[in-house]
C-alpha cells in the first residue's frame, strides 16, 4: 500500500518532465523466443519513453498505451537488441538472435553495471570463457596476465600461498598495495582469515591467501577497474584499484540443467639445484684440504628428492542451475584437494554456494540471494622465510649434506638442520570455515526509478595448530627435549548494509543515471593466539591436543573477562590471570588440573572497526557520443579521530565516442577517447585504533627457551594521534579505445599518473615514547607512478569452423618516490651471518624495493677475500618490473580449441638470498652442500658472503604459463549430455631466463615481526617454494 | 511455489529494513574491547595499573641487558676487551659488529637506533610510572626513579645529551633535549628521591628489583663519571660515601670467582636481571660445545684479542689447571679434567685445544682439532677458531645455560669504584685493589697507577658491560687496539654515539653529535 502510495508521488514529478505527449495509444503484446524457444526476461521499452515490460516465463509480453507510431526495443543480456517498429500492429513477437561479444561487454562498476563501450573509465571484465585453466587455488590467477597494467604474483608456488596484485604499480609504502576484492557486491575486509603461524622453533610462517576460499569455477567474471574515475566510488579503499568478482547465477540456463566438471592434476617441481651428489661431495671435500672422515655419514641422500614429490591433485564440482521465467538458482558443490609438491603440504577446500534471484510485482521488485560456505584445511610444512641461520625446510635441502642418513633422530649434522627432522617431527594444519552472504532487494518505484537494499554478511573461524616435537633436533627457542606449539585462532564478521537510490532515464537525445547511496560496514577480529612449551609426548596429533585441551581447560578454570593467561614453572602463585577490565588486575589460579603441558601463554584480542559512508554517481550522456561521469565519496572511519573521521573522494571522467560521430567512417567500429581524474583514499594496514593511546597486557614471545615466563605487564600500545588521517591517492588517466572491422582488430592504450600523499606509515616516535614506532602521515611525502598500458586483439581467422585468435597486452610503469623524509632500511634478508642485513632502502629520488648493496667487484685473486667497500649504497635497480605483458593466442578448428597464454616482466631485479645464505664457499666450508660451481669461483672458504651485487640478479622472464587443448564431444539433439567437453592443460611449461634461482616470478617475506621498519619485502627469493609445472585432465559435462 | 517462496523471503525483506533503521548513521566510534581506551583519546591520564607498568618496565630492561646485540654491543664490542669477528660467511650481520670494533660506525647503525629506541621507552615509561596522574606509592615511584636514572645514565653516556618528554605531550610535541649536565642533574634528583624509598636489602634472591643499595651504586656510578658530563670535577667523596652506604646495607667482596655468577645469593650481587644467560655463554662458544638443555651447540661469535688475555698473570698461552694462572682467567679442562659435571667447558677464557666432557679432543666442523687461537687473522676472513673465548655463566652450573639470573650490578665494582675515588682525591688505592687480588689468587702490587686501575677493573669485570664507560673515564677509548681502524685512533668523535638519523628526523629539536 505504501508503496502505490510512493510510487504516485515519485510519479508526479516525472510525469511532468516527460510532459504530455502521446495520442492514439494502443496496447501490443507479442512473444519473444530465440532459436532454443521462449526466452524470460527480456526488456521490452517503448523507445524514448520510460514505458515498458519484460517477458514472462512463457515468453510472453503485454505493453499498454503504446503510440501507432511507435517503436519497441527489445533487449536482454546476452542478446542482440533489436527495435521492431509498432505500425499499428497489437502482435509483435520477436526472434532474439545470440551476441557472444556482448556478454563479454558488460562490466561491474561499484553499485552497477555498464557495457565496455560505455564506460568513461579504465575498466575491463574478464568472463569465464577466457579464465587460466588448470590448477587454480583462488581466484585472482584466474585472471594473471590478462589485463594491462595488472600485475598478480603469487608469492610462491605453495598451494595457497599469499598473493601480490598491483594494479598501476604501488602506490603505498606499507605491504597493502592489495586492490579492494568485491565479491556480489560485498567488499571483503583487506586483512587476513586465517593466522600468521607462530614460530615454533624453525621460523614462522605468513598467513595464507584470503581468497582461497572462493570456487574458481562458481566465478562469472571479474571486472577490474584501474583508474580513479571509476573507484572513487570506492572512496577509502578504492586508491589501489577495484576487482569485482560475480558469481554464476542460473540466469544463462535455459531451464533447469546439472554441470559436473572433474579435474585431475599431476604437479611436479619445474626445476631444482644441481647440487653435488654425495660422492662428488666427498671427492671436492678431499680436494679442498678438509677433513673427509668428518664430513662422511655414509649415506648417499638426495635431500631435494627427500622432500619434494610429483603430487596428484582433484577438483570436482556439481552444479544445478534453473531458471524458471521470474527467478533463477543455482546451487554448487565443489570439493578439491591440491596436494603441494613439497611433503606435508596440501589445500583442500570443500565448497557449496547457492544464488537465487526472484521478481515479483510484474518484477518492480527484485530479489537476489548469493551464498557461499566453505571449508579450507590447510597443511603446511616448515617452509617460512622468517627461519634463522639454519634454514626452514627447503634451506636445509639445498644445503645438507648428502651423505647424511635420512632418519629424523639423525644426531650428527653439527648443530644444522637436517630436512628428514624438519619433516618427520612438525605438524602444522589451519583450518578456516567461512560464510559470505548477499542478500539484496531491489524495487522499481517507476521503471525510473528503483531502490535498492544489500545486505551482507561474511564470517570466518580459522585455527592453526602448529607443533614441533621434542625429538626435532637443532631446532630454535629450546625445542629439542622439550617440544614447542602454537594455536592461533582468528575469527572474522563482517556486516554490511547498503542502499541506494538509482534514476535512470533517456531523454530524446541524451541519458541521465543518478546514483545515491549509503553503506555501513563493520569488521570484527577477534581470537586468541596460545603457545605451549614442554610436552610429555612425542606424537604430534597428541600434542596438539594437548595444546588444545591445556588452553581450554585453562580458559574453563577462569570467571570473567581476561586477556591473558599462563603457567610456567617459574611462576609458583599458580597460573597467572592478566584482566583489563573492570580494572586491571593479576590474579592466580591454582587448580592445575587437565593442563598437559609445562609452560603455556595465552593470549586474546578482540576488536572491531566500522566504515560508514555516502556516496553518489551521475552518468550523462549526450547523443551516444558525449559520456559525463561524476561520482563522490564520503567515508567515515573508527580508525581515526573524530578530527579525521570523514574522507571525501570526488572524481569526474569524460569520454567521447569519436566513432560516432559523421566524420568517422565504418571501418572504424569503435574509437573512444576517456579523461579521468579522481582521489581515492587507503586505510589498510593501519591496524585497529592507532588514533589514540590505548594500553594492553604486553604479548608477543613470553615463553623463554627455557619455558619460563615473566608475568607481562602492561604497556602502551598505541599514541594518541588525532592527526591521523587517510592515504591520498590522486590519479589523472587518458585512454584511448579503438577497433577496426567490426571490432575484428582492437585494443586500447593508457596513460596515467598516480601522485600518493599523506602517506601512512609506522615512523620512528620522537624519542622518548613508549613505543619506537607510531602510525604517522608522512608530511611531504609523495609516490609517483606513471605509466602506459596497451593491448591489442586480433581475429586472425575468423570462420564457421576456424577460428584464430590473439590478444597482447604491456604496461610500462615507472615508480618514484619523491619526496619522503628519512631513510629507511628495509627489504630483509635472512640466512647465517646475515642478521639484520638487508638490501633495500626506502628513500627520496629512488623507486620502492630499490637495492641498497655493497659493490662487490669479483675475489681478490691472492687472498680469495670479495673485493669490495664495506659500505652499503643505492645501486640503481629496483624489484620492480618496468614491463610487464601477457600474449594469448587462441586456436579453434571445429570441435577442437588450443589456447596458449605467455606471461612476462622485464627490467627488475631479484635478490638471490638462496644463493647469499647458502651456496657461497663459506658455506661449503661449514659442511654445508653447493652446486660445484660456487667452489670454482676463487672464492676463499674463510670468506664472508656479505649482502652485495654479486647475489643480485636481472629478473627478467617469459614464461609459458598456460596452454589447454579441449575437445567438445560431438552430440546431436537427443543426446543426454547437452556439452561434453574434454581438456588438457599443462601450467608453467617453460620459463625462459636468466635467472640461476629456480624460478624468477618470486618473492619471500618474512613473517611481520621480521620485517625492517615495517617495511614489505619484494623481489628476494629466499628459499622460496618452487612453482610447479602441472599437468590438468578434465572433464565437463552439461546435462 | 511463487508464493512459498515469496512467504519465506517476506520477513527477510522486513528485516532487512528494520536493521538498516536501526545500525545506519554509527558514531564511529570503538569501544574497550581488548584494551584500555583513553578517554578523549589525546590526554595521558596516568598508566592503568602501577603494579604491571613496572613489572613491563622490569621485564623490558632484563631483555635489553640479557641481549648479546644492542646495549650490550655498543659497551663491549666497541671496546679493546672483545670483539665478533666475521667467520667466514658466518658473523657477517652486515657488517654490524666489524663497524663497531673498528670505529667505523654510522648514524644508521642499526644497534644505535635499536638502543636508542629501547633506552628513551623505558625512560618514557618509567615518567608514565612517576607522573602524579599514575598515583604511584612511595615504593613504585622510587623503584620507576630507579629505573629512569639507570636508562638514561646510559642515554647520557652513549650520546651526550638526553630527550626528554612530559607524559602528558600528545604525538604532535617534540620532546625538549636535555644537555649533559641537565640529564646528569635528573639521574641524580631521581636517585636521591628513590634511596628513601627504595626497600633496605642486604643478600637476597629479591635482588631483581632494585634495593637501597642498587641506589647507591647508581649513584656512585653517576657521580665517578661526572666530569665527562659536568665539565666539573666528580664528588669524590660522594662516590666512597656512596659505597660505604652499599656495605652498610649488608654487601661486600666474596671469595670464589665463578660461584658469583651462578643463581645462588651471592654477598657481591646487589641487583641481577632475571633474563636467560644463554647469550653470555653461547655467544662465543662453538658449534660442538654444548650442554644437555641446549641443541645446536655454541654460536661461534664473540672473542677477545690477545692483548686483553695477556693482561692476566699465567702461561700466555695456555689455560689448564697448572698454568700459573690467576683465578679470575679461569681454566680449560684437558682429557684428566674433562667431566660431565663441567661438560668439557672451562671458566673464564678458553684458549687451546677444547675437549668434550668425556676427555676426547673437540673437533671443528672441517674435523680438525678445535683449537681456539690467541690471535686473529683480521676482523673478516676468519676461521672457526680463531680468537679466544670469554665465558663467565657456566651451562654445567645449577639452573643450566638458559637460567634467568644475570648479574647487573655487583659489589667489586663498588668496591674498586670506591678504591679509584680516594686515587682520585689524591690518596693511594693500592691496599684496596690488593685486597681484591688476594681474594682473586693474583699477586698483589707494589703500587697502583691510573692504567693499574684500568686494567684492574678490566680483569675483574671483563664482558660486565662496563668496559666502554671505564675506557672513556680513563680517556682511553680513542687509543689504538688491535683492528681498529687506523683513521679512528685519536679522533674524539667517537666517544660519543651518532644520534640515529631518524632520531633527528623525528625531533627538530636534536642535534647531532660532533663529526657525524
Amino acid at each position: 500500500m505504501k508503496n502505490k502510495l510512493l510510487t504516485k508521488l515519485l510519479l508526479l514529478p516525472v510525469l511532468l518532465l516527460l510532459g504530455g505527449s502521446a495520442f492514439a495509444q494502443i496496447t501490443v503484446s507479442g512473444n519473444v523466443s530465440d532459436a532454443n524457444g521462449p526466452v524470460p526476461g527480456v526488456n521490452i521499452v517503448v523507445k524514448g519513453t520510460s514505458n515498458g515490460a519484460q517477458s514472462d516465463f512463457d515468453g510472453n509480453y503485454t505493453l499498454n498505451d503504446v503510440a501507432n507510431d511507435a517503436t519497441l526495443v527489445f533487449s536482454y543480456i546476452g542478446y542482440k537488441t533489436q527495435e521492431v517498429a509498432v505500425n499499428g500492429q497489437k502482435n509483435v513477437s520477436v526472434t532474439l538472435e545470440e551476441d557472444v561479444e556482448s556478454l563479454a561487454e558488460v562490466v561491474v562498476i561499484g553499485y552497477g553495471t555498464t557495457t565496455v563501450k560505455d564506460a568513461t573509465g579504465a575498466v575491463t571484465a574478464v568472463t569465464s570463457e577466457d579464465f587460466n585453466q588448470g590448477v587454480i587455488t583462488s581466484p585472482e590467477q584466474l585472471i594473471q596476465g590478462k589485463t594491462a597494467g595488472v600485475q598478480i604474483s603469487q608469492s610462491s608456488g605453495e598451494p595457497g600461498a599469499g598473493i601480490d596484485i598491483r594494479i598501476r604499480g604501488a602506490n603505498s609504502v606499507r605491504s597493502n598495495n592489495n586492490p579492494l576484492f568485491v565479491v556480489d557486491g560485498v567488499p571483503l575486509s583487506g586483512g587476513n582469515t586465517s593466522a600468521e603461524g607462530q614460530n615454533i622453533g624453525v621460523g614462522s610462517n605468513s598467513s595464507k591467501n584470503p581468497l582461497s576460499f572462493l570456487n574458481p569455477n562458481d566465478i562469472e567474471s571479474i571486472s577490474i577497474l584501474k583508474d580513479a574515475s571509476a573507484t572513487a566510488i570506492y572512496g577509502s579503499r578504492g586508491a589501489n584499484g577495484v576487482v569485482f568478482i560475480t558469481t554464476k547465477s542460473g540466469k544463462g540456463a535455459k531451464g533447469s540443467g546439472w554441470e559436473v566438471s572433474s579435474y585431475l592434476s599431476v604437479a611436479s617441481v619445474a626445476k631444482t639445484f644441481d647440487l653435488l651428489g654425495a660422492k662428488e661431495y666427498l671427492a671436492q671435500s678431499e680436494a679442498f684440504g678438509f677433513n673427509v672422515a668428518e664430513r662422511n655419514f655414509k649415506n648417499s641422500t638426495d635431500w631435494q628428492d627427500f622432500i619434494f614429490r610429483t603430487s596428484a591433485s582433484t577438483n570436482n564440482d556439481v552444479s544445478y542451475s534453473n531458471n524458471y521465467g521470474d527467478g533463477n538458482l543455482r546451487a554448487t558443490f565443489g570439493y578439491g584437494k591440491t596436494f603441494g609438491v613439497v611433503e606435508n603440504t596440501s589445500l583442500e577446500r570443500i565448497t557449496g554456494r547457492l544464488n537465487l534471484n526472484h521478481r515479483f510485482f510484474d518484477d518492480k521488485l527484485k530479489l537476489g540471494l548469493q551464498s557461499s560456505i566453505s571449508r579450507v584445511n590447510d597443511e603446511t610444512a616448515p617452509t617460512g622465510a622468517s627461519a634463522g641461520f639454519r634454514g626452514d625446510l627447503l634451506g636445509s635441502a639445498y644445503s645438507a649434506n648428502p651423505t647424511w642418513p635420512t632418519g629424523p633422530d639423525f644426531d650428527g649434522t653439527g648443530g644444522l638442520l637436517s630436512p628428514a627432522t624438519a619433516l618427520a617431527y612438525t605438524q602444522n594444519v589451519s583450518h578456516t570455515n567461512r560464510l559470505l552472504v548477499n542478500f539484496s532487494a531491489e524495487y522499481a518505484f517507476i521503471p525510473e526509478l528503483s531502490a535498492k537494499v544489500n545486505l551482507g554478511y561474511d564470517t570466518s573461524e580459522s585455527t592453526r595448530i602448529a607443533v614441533a616435537s621434542p625429538k626435532a633436533r637443532n631446532f630454535d627457542q629450546g625445542v629439542f627435549g622439550n617440544g614447542l606449539g602454537a594455536l592461533n585462532d582468528l575469527n572474522t564478521e563482517s556486516r554490511l548494509i547498503e542502499a541506494t537510490l538509482n534514476y535512470k532515464k533517456d531523454f530524446s537525445n541524451s541519458s541521465l543515471d543518478v546514483l545515491a547511496g549509503y553503506s555501513f560496514q563493520d569488521f570484527q577480529r577477534d581470537g586468541r593466539n596460545v603457545s605451549a612449551w614442554g610436552f610429555f609426548t612425542n606424537d604430534l596429533n597428541e600434542m596438539g591436543d594437548a595444546i588444545e585441551n591445556s588452553a581450554n581447560a585453562v580458559e574453563s578454570k577462569i570467571s570473567g573477562g581476561y586477556q591473558q593467561y599462563g603457567l610456567a614453572g617459574n611462576i609458583a602463585d599458580g597460573i597467572f590471570v592478566n584482566r583489563l577490565f573492570p580494572e586491571p588486575t593479576t590474579d592466580f589460579i591454582t587448580d592445575f588440573t587437565n593442563i598437559s603441558v609445562k609452560s603455556l601463554f595465552g593470549d586474546t584480542f578482540d576488536n572491531k572497526d566500522e566504515l560508514q559512508s555516502f556516496f553518489g554517481r551521475i552518468n550523462y550522456s549526450i547523443a551516444d557520443k558525449y559520456l559525463f561521469t561524476a561520482t563522490v565519496r564520503a567515508d567515515g572511519s573508527s580508525r581515526f579521530g573524530e578530527d579525521n573521521q570523514y574522507g571525501y573522494f570526488p572524481s569526474g571522467a569524460f569520454a567521447w565516442k569519436i566513432n560516432n560521430e559523421n566524420f568517422v567512417g565504418d571501418a572504424v567500429s569503435t574509437l573512444k577517447l576517456r579523461l579521468g581524474y579522481g582521489i581515492t583514499g587507503n586505510q589498510e594496514g593501519l591496524g585497529y585504533g592507532n588514533f589514540t593511546q590505548r594500553q594492553r597486557y604486553a604479548g608477543g614471545d613470553v615463553i623463554g627457551d627455557g619455558g619460563e615466563i615473566n608475568i607481562p605487564g602492561i604497556v602502551d600500545v598505541s599514541f594518541p594521534n588525532p592527526e591521523l588521517k587517510w592515504e591520498e591517492t590522486v590519479q589523472y588517466a587518458a585512454g584511448l579505445d579503438f577497433g577496426f572491422n567490426n571490432d575484428r582488430l582492437n585494443g586500447s592504450v593508457d596513460v596515467y599518473r598516480k601522485e600518493t600523499k599523506d602517506l601512512l606509515f609506522n615512523v620512528l616516535a620522537a624519542q622518548p615514547s613508549v613505543q619506537p614506532f607510531i602510525f604517522l602521515n608522512l608530511p611531504n611525502s609523495l609516490v609517483v607512478n606513471e605509466g602506459i598500458e596497451f593491448s591489442l586483439g586480433y581475429d586472425i581467422i575468423d570462420t564457421d569452423d576456424l577460428n584464430w585468435n590473439f590478444n597482447f597486452n604491456v604496461a610500462y610503469n615507472q615508480n618514484m618516490v619523491e619526496e619522503l623524509q628519512g631513510e629507511f632500511d628495509a627489504g630483509t634478508i635472512r640466512g647465517q651471518g646475515l642478521s639484520l642485513a638487508f638490501a633495500q632502502k626506502l628513500k627520496a629520488g629512488e623507486p620502492l624495493f630499490s637495492y641498497f648493496l655493497r659493490d662487490f667487484e669479483g675475489f681478490d685473486p691472492v687472498t680469495g677475500q670479495p673485493i669490495q667497500t664495506d659500505v652499503q649504497d643505492f645501486v640503481g635497480k629496483s624489484a620492480l618490473p618496468d614491463f610487464t605483458g601477457g600474449f594469448s593466442t587462441g586456436f579453434s578448428y571445429k570441435n577442437w580449441t588450443l589456447n596458449a597464454y605467455f606471461n612476462g616482466q622485464f627490467g627488475h631485479y631479484i635478490y638471490n638470498n638462496t644463493a647469499n645464505a647458502f651456496f657461497t664457499a663459506g658455506a661449503f666450508r661449514g659442511g654445508r652442500n653447493v652446486p660445484l660451481d660456487v667452489l670454482t669461483t676463487g672464492e676463499s672458504f674463510d670468506a664472508a658472503a656479505d649482502v652485495s651485487t654479486r647475489f643480485l640478479e636481472s629478473g627478467d622472464f617469459v614464461r609459458l604459463q598456460n596452454a589447454t587443448v579441449s575437445y567438445a564431444w560431438p552430440l546431436d539433439d537427443e543426446a543426454f549430455f547437452s556439452s561434453l567437453v574434454l581438456s588438457v592443460t599443462g601450467q608453467n611449461l617453460f620459463v625462459i631466463t636468466d635467472y640461476s634461482g629456480l624460478d624468477p616470478e618470486v618473492s619471500s617475506s618474512p613473517a611481520g615481526a621480521d620485517l625492517l621498519n615495517g617495511l614489505p619485502v619484494f623481489g628476494i627469493d629466499y628459499a622460496a617454494y618452487p612453482r610447479p609445472r602441472t599437468f590438468t585432465f578434465g572433464l565437463n559435462a552439461k546435462f | 511455489m511463487k508464493r512459498n517462496l515469496f512467504t519465506n523471503l517476506k520477513p527477510i525483506f522486513a528485516i532487512a529494513f528494520l536493521s538498516l533503521l536501526t545500525v545506519s548513521c554509527t558514531d564511529l566510534q570503538i569501544e574497550e574491547t581488548d584494551s584500555i581506551i583513553a578517554e578523549g583519546s589525546t590526554v595521558f591520564e596516568g598508566v592503568a595499573d602501577v603494579d604491571a607498568s613496572l613489572t613491563n618496565l622490569y621485564n623490558d630492561i632484563y631483555g635489553q641487558i640479557g641481549d648479546q646485540a644492542n646495549w650490550f654491543a655498543l659497551n663491549e664490542v666497541s671496546t679493546d676487551e672483545t670483539l665478533v669477528p666475521t667467520r667466514g660467511t658466518d658473523w657477517g650481520d652486515n657488517g654490524i659488529w666489524r663497524t663497531l670494533h673498528s670505529h667505523t660506525w654510522s648514524p644508521t647503525h642499526k644497534y644505535v637506533l635499536d638502543t636508542w629506541n629501547n633506552l628513551n621507552q623505558d625512560v618514557f615509561r618509567a615518567s608514565q610510572i612517576i607522573d602524579p596522574l599514575s598515583n604511584p606509592t612511595a615504593e613504585q615511584e622510587a623503584q620507576a626513579r630507579f629505573l629512569r636514572a639507570f636508562s638514561m645514565y646510559f642515554v647520557l653516556d652513549m650520546w651526550g645529551v638526553a630527550p626528554y618528554r612530559n607524559p602528558t605531550d600528545g604525538a604532535d610535541i617534540d620532546p625538549s633535549v636535555l644537555s649533559a649536565s641537565e640529564a646528569y642533574q635528573l639521574i641524580i634528583d631521581d636517585l636521591n628521591a628513590a634511596i628513601p624509598n627504595l626497600p633496605s636489602r642486604g643478600p637476597s634472591d629479591d635482588n631483581n628489583r632494585a634495593c637501597k643499595a642498587a641506589g647507591y651504586f647508581m649513584l656512585a656510578k653517576a657521580m665517578l663519571n661526572a666530569e665527562r658530563y659536568t665539565g666539573s670535577t666528580p664528588n669524590y667523596q660522594g662516590v666512597v660515601d656512596a659505597v660505604n652506604a652499599i656495605g652498610t646495607e649488608g654487601f661486600g667482596l666474596q671469595a670464589g670467582y665463578f660461584d658469583l655468577f651462578k643463581q645462588d645469593v651471592n654477598n657481591e650481587t646487589i641487583w641481577y636481571a632475571n633474563t636467560g644467560v644463554g647469550n653470555r655463554i653461547w655467544n662465543g662458544l662453538h658449534y660442538n660445545q654444548n650442554s644437555p638443555d641446549n641443541t645446536g651447540g655454541g654460536w661461534n661469535g664473540f672473542t677477545t684479542l690477545a692483548e686483553f688475555y695477556d693482561s692476566f698473570e699465567g702461561n700466555p698461552n695456555s689455560n689448564n689447571v697448572g698454568d700459573g694462572q690467576e683465578e679470575r682467567r679461569g681454566w680449560v679442562p684437558d682429557a684428566a679434567t674433562a667431566n660431565s659435571q663441567n661438560l668439557g667447558i672451562g671458566y673464564g677464557f678458553l684458549i687451546g685445544q677444547q675437549y668434550e666432557e668425556d676427555g676426547t679432543i673437540l673437533k671443528d666442523r672441517p674435523g680438525n682439532p678445535l683449537v681456539f687461537t690467541k690471535e686473529l687473522p683480521g676482523l673478516s676472513g676468519n676461521g672457526e677458531n680463531t680468537g679466544i673465548r670469554i665465558i663467565k655463566y657456566h651451562p654445567g652450573d645449577d639452573g643450566g645455560s638458559f637460567r634467568g639470573h644475570e648479574i647487573v650490578f655487583r659489589y667489586a665494582d663498588a668496591h674498586l669504584m670506591k678504591a679509584e675515588a680516594m686515587m682520585r682525591m689524591g690518596g693511594d688505592a693500592t691496599s684496596m685493589v690488593n685486597e681484591l687480588r688476594t681474594l682473586r689468587g693474583a699477586t698483589p702490587l707494589g703500587s697502583v697507577s691510573e692504567s693499574d686501575m684500568l686494567a684492574e677493573r678490566g680483569r675483574e669485570l671483563y664482558i660486565e658491560f662496563w668496559r666502554r664507560n671505564d675506557l672513556l673515564r680513563f680517556g682511553q677509548f680513542t687509543r689504538d687496539w688491535e683492528f681498529k681502524n687506523p683513521e679512528s685512533v685519536g679522533d674524539t668523535k667517537w666517544n660519543l654515539y651518532p644520534i640515529p638519523i631518524n632520531a633527528l628526523l623525528s625531533n627538530p629539536n636534536l642535534v647531532q653529535n660532533p663529526g657525524y
